[in-house]
């Protein structure tokens, strides 16, 4: 397993080569969501990259109208031919390298793209141009394995760094700091709700709309292992809103983990870490409770509901089934709270209150009154 | 979607169906297509959601009205969903759903493997260019429901540039992120947003403060306010937009009808006349200010969506002035009129009853009866009550009152 990081400056690329790492990630102001690289400074960086022997990854992870692709493609294109491969999230951007170049491409597949079935499809719909996909961190560790696999390219994920909870073109904190915002064209706050138990969200304006971040970053150092065995080919580090300096110490507990110097790098770290779905993801085990059991129980033999209970008097059901309901009928009757009720329909009578022998679908039955069901009760022939 | 007497088509009206019930009301109100979530796959757990006699019931019910039904799986799947995804793609394809709504290539590719239903590609996959519309169509899309970040005019280009039907949300809740970008509830309540779970943590009031500084801010700062392009008709019409979506499914009864009779009202006035201008225009304006929301936006259809597109106060603190107070259940001449009662009114109050074509109708309550005749002057929720009858209402027609 490799590492892959990012550079912002010539420092960082420095510290990448001290650290052992053979590629380098860079982005520029108009094609990376948060890089503020200009095209000078881009090509300084792809310059000293090759004299340092790195691979060097051109990253185009904005998602885009047609309007901002038209004014991003030709920044791209004054890079294609500085660069060893492209990486995009966006499936236009995908479609464009496609056609366009001639050049590797990587896919972030970190939204969505939950099953091996997705993954595959991206991997066929860009004609072998795919040298790796990049999975989402949500995925749990057996799920990893399994990708790793299963694929027939190598898969990468995010390996420490800040948690992305949410992404907008549109501009929230401008507004509200329009001086702040006009000095740097960039802003970050930390927010907090009474709604959330947790404190501190990082939260960051720039010109590809606002960006909020977990409170904890996302570490799988200690894991670092696990997933070399699992097969995992590339292991990302971004330290883009940390310290680079931090990737010397990193790296050595990637090659060697140890257990006290982890322990230590945890405790100086600023920000609390965090393992993410990694061991386990159940982030759907609450779904049943969502839902109101009565509203799951309505497959089979339904036959209507009741929208009057009058006590003494009647139950009335609006007959919903294509069946209708029938002297002699055996209905069982749940309870909005579960209880269910057994009776024979002996005597039936329609909305003017005539005895019938039948009532049609849509139309309301009223049968005498039990004690215990109540409005909303759902019908079911037995 | 009907001829036009210019050269353009009129996009369909799609209404959200979140159950039967919805269904039935969306489609006698006038929307041309409806869309539906089984009990699994979809991303509205909560929801009443449809059995599978409930979907083959809707189809029918739908088809014999000419109207479409779609079937949402644009929850994110997991490798054992997709296990589980055949044998339910098989039934839709047995009872002739219209197409589905998918967000993941995986199960594009499954639907794909196990029948022929039309596949629309879900807002949730933010598709928002022209390429990104050609690479889905490649994997079998059949439309696409664009990413709310695209204007009118960028979606008649990729309608055109990449060949393929486009769908636009046209009204209704609107997600601050780009669609199926948002893994907020997933970190932090354990609730997976994309796969039905989302806590709607983005309405929050959030207490902010820049690093450099002790000073706090209150906002409401990642809500966004609610779309509503009824003015925008005309564009969508001339950029050959195929379907306007009602977002909702979780909504009422009342929403589901009120926005089916409204767009599909303007729709059919531009199909006789040509055009929009028409008093009528306030009036439907005003139907939709009936319903509650939250201040409306047209967000980014006309161009990108500005400051201006924020909700910045708290959730429900406008009640609306209008309530639904029930549901017709019967009509007849002899019979009168059975509500189905689900807000209390009282002898003299002033009803509107919404037919399913044409003005609402205002009627002053004069007299009222239980179903066993006896006089009632206050009604209760969750009973029946006899009115005289209306003519031009019929069953399933609703009845609001002004607060």
């Amino acid at each position: 397993m490799k590492l892959t990081s990012y550079a912002q400056n010539l420092f960082d690329l420095g510290v990448l080569k001290d650290s052992g790492i053979e590629e380098v990630i860079l982005g520029h102001r108009l094609l990376s969501r948060y890089s503020k690289t200009t095209d000078e400074e881009l090509n300084r960086l792809i310059q000293r990259a090759r004299e340092l022997g790195l691979r060097v990854l051109l990253e185009w992870d904005i998602l885009m109208t047609d309007e901002v692709f038209e004014a991003t493609t030709p920044v791209l294109k004054k890079f294609l031919y500085l660069v060893d491969a492209i990486r995009v999230q966006d499936p236009g951007a995908l479609k464009w390298c496609i056609e366009e170049t001639i050049l590797p491409l990587q896919f972030i597949a970190e939204n969505g793209n939950h099953n091996i079935e997705s993954l595959k499809g991206w991997c066929e719909l860009s004609q072998g141009r795919l040298e790796r996909i990049i999975l989402s961190i949500e995925l749990a560790r057996e799920t990893i394995t399994e990708y790793c696999h299963a694929l027939p390219i190598p898969c990468e994920i995010l390996g420490f760094g800040r948690i992305l909870l949410f992404y907008t073109p549109r501009s929230l904190l401008g507004n509200l700091y329009p001086e702040k915002f006009a000095m740097n064209e960039e802003l970050e706050v930390l927010g907090e709700s009474e709604e959330s138990p947790h404190k501190g969200f990082p939260i960051l304006e720039n010109r590809h709309g606002t960006f909020m971040f977990h409170i904890k970053e996302f570490c799988l150092i200690e894991y670092a292992k696990d997933l070399s065995e699992s097969g995992l080919a590339f292991f990302r580090i971004d330290l883009r809103f940390s310290e680079q300096k931090r990737l010397t110490i990193i790296s050595s507990l990637m090659a060697k983990f140890d257990q006290s110097k982890f322990l230590e790098f945890k405790e100086e770290y600023p920000q609390d870490l965090m393992r993410g779905f990694y061991l386990v993801n159940k982030t759907d085990i609450l779904f049943p409770k969502l839902k109101n059991v009565r509203l799951q129980k309505r497959e089979g033999d339904f036959l209507g509901e009741v929208l009057e209970a009058e006590k003494g008097q009647h139950l009335a059901i609006l007959v919903r089934n294509s069946r209708g309901i029938r002297v002699g009928d055996k209905l069982r009757i749940l309870h909005p709270k579960g209880e269910e009720f057994l009776i024979e329909v002996r005597n039936l009578r329609n909305s003017s209150l005539t005895e019938v022998t039948e009532v049609p679908s849509g139309s309301l039955a009223l049968i005498p009154y039990l004690t215990g069901v109540w409005v909303r009760s759902q019908i079911f022939l037995a | 979607m009907k001829s036009l007497t210019n050269s353009h088509s009129l996009p369909e009206v799609l209404a959200p169906a979140g159950s039967l019930d919805k269904l039935k009301v969306a489609i006698l109100y006038g929307a041309n297509a409806v869309y539906a979530g089984g009990q699994k796959f979809g991303l509205r757990t909560a929801a009443e959601n449809f059995t599978l006699d409930e979907l083959r019931e809707g189809v029918q019910f739908a088809h014999v009205r000419e109207a479409k039904v779609y079937v949402v799986l644009n929850s994110f799947l997991h490798d054992r969903d997709l296990t589980e995804l055949p044998d339910f793609v098989r039934f839709l394809e047995e009872i002739q759903v219209d197409a589905v709504i998918v967000s993941d290539l995986g199960v594009v590719r499954t639907v794909r493997k196990n029948s022929s239903i039309p596949i629309h590609v879900s807002t949730q996959a933010s598709t928002l260019n022209v390429s990104a519309a050609k690479i889905w169509k490649e994997a079998g899309a059949s439309r696409i429901v664009l990413g709310r970040e695209v204007s009118i005019k960028e979606a008649g280009r990729i309608r055109r540039e990449a060949d393929i039907e486009i769908e636009m949300f046209v009204h209704g809740s609107m997600c601050m992120a780009f669609s199926g970008h948002c893994v907020i509830s997933n970190f932090t309540q354990g609730r997976d947003s994309n796969r039905g779970g989302c806590a709607h943590s983005c309405r929050f009031e959030y207490s902010l403060s820049p690093a450099d500084s002790l000073e706090k801010k209150k906002a409401y700062f990642m809500s966004s306010k609610d779309l509503q392009g009824l003015r925008l008709l005309e564009e969508f019409i001339q950029e050959g937009i195929d379907s306007l979506k009602i977002e909702g499914r979780m909504k009422s009864p009342l929403y589901a009808g009120t926005m089916s009779k409204v767009y599909s009202e303007a729709l059919r006035f531009y199909d006789e006349h040509g055009h929009f201008l028409s008093n009528d225009l306030l009036k439907w304006e005003a139907e939709l200010s009936k319903v509650s929301h939250r201040d409306y936006t047209e967000a980014s259809l006309r161009e990108k969506a500005g400051p201006d597109s924020i909700f910045n106060e708290r959730e429900n603190v406008k009640e609306n002035e209008w309530k639904m107070v029930g549901t017709v259940i019967e009509a007849g001449p002899d019979l009168g009129l059975i509500l189905e009662v689900r807000n209390a009114f009282n002898i003299g109050d002033t009803l509107e009853f919404l037919p399913f074509r044409g003005d609402a109708k205002d009627i002053q309550v004069v007299s009222m009866a239980d179903l066993a005749g006896r006089d009632v002057l206050r009604t209760k929720p969750s009973t029946l009550i006899k009115l005289p009858f209306i003519p031009g209402i019929e069953g399933q027609n609703l009845v609001r009152l002004k607060a």
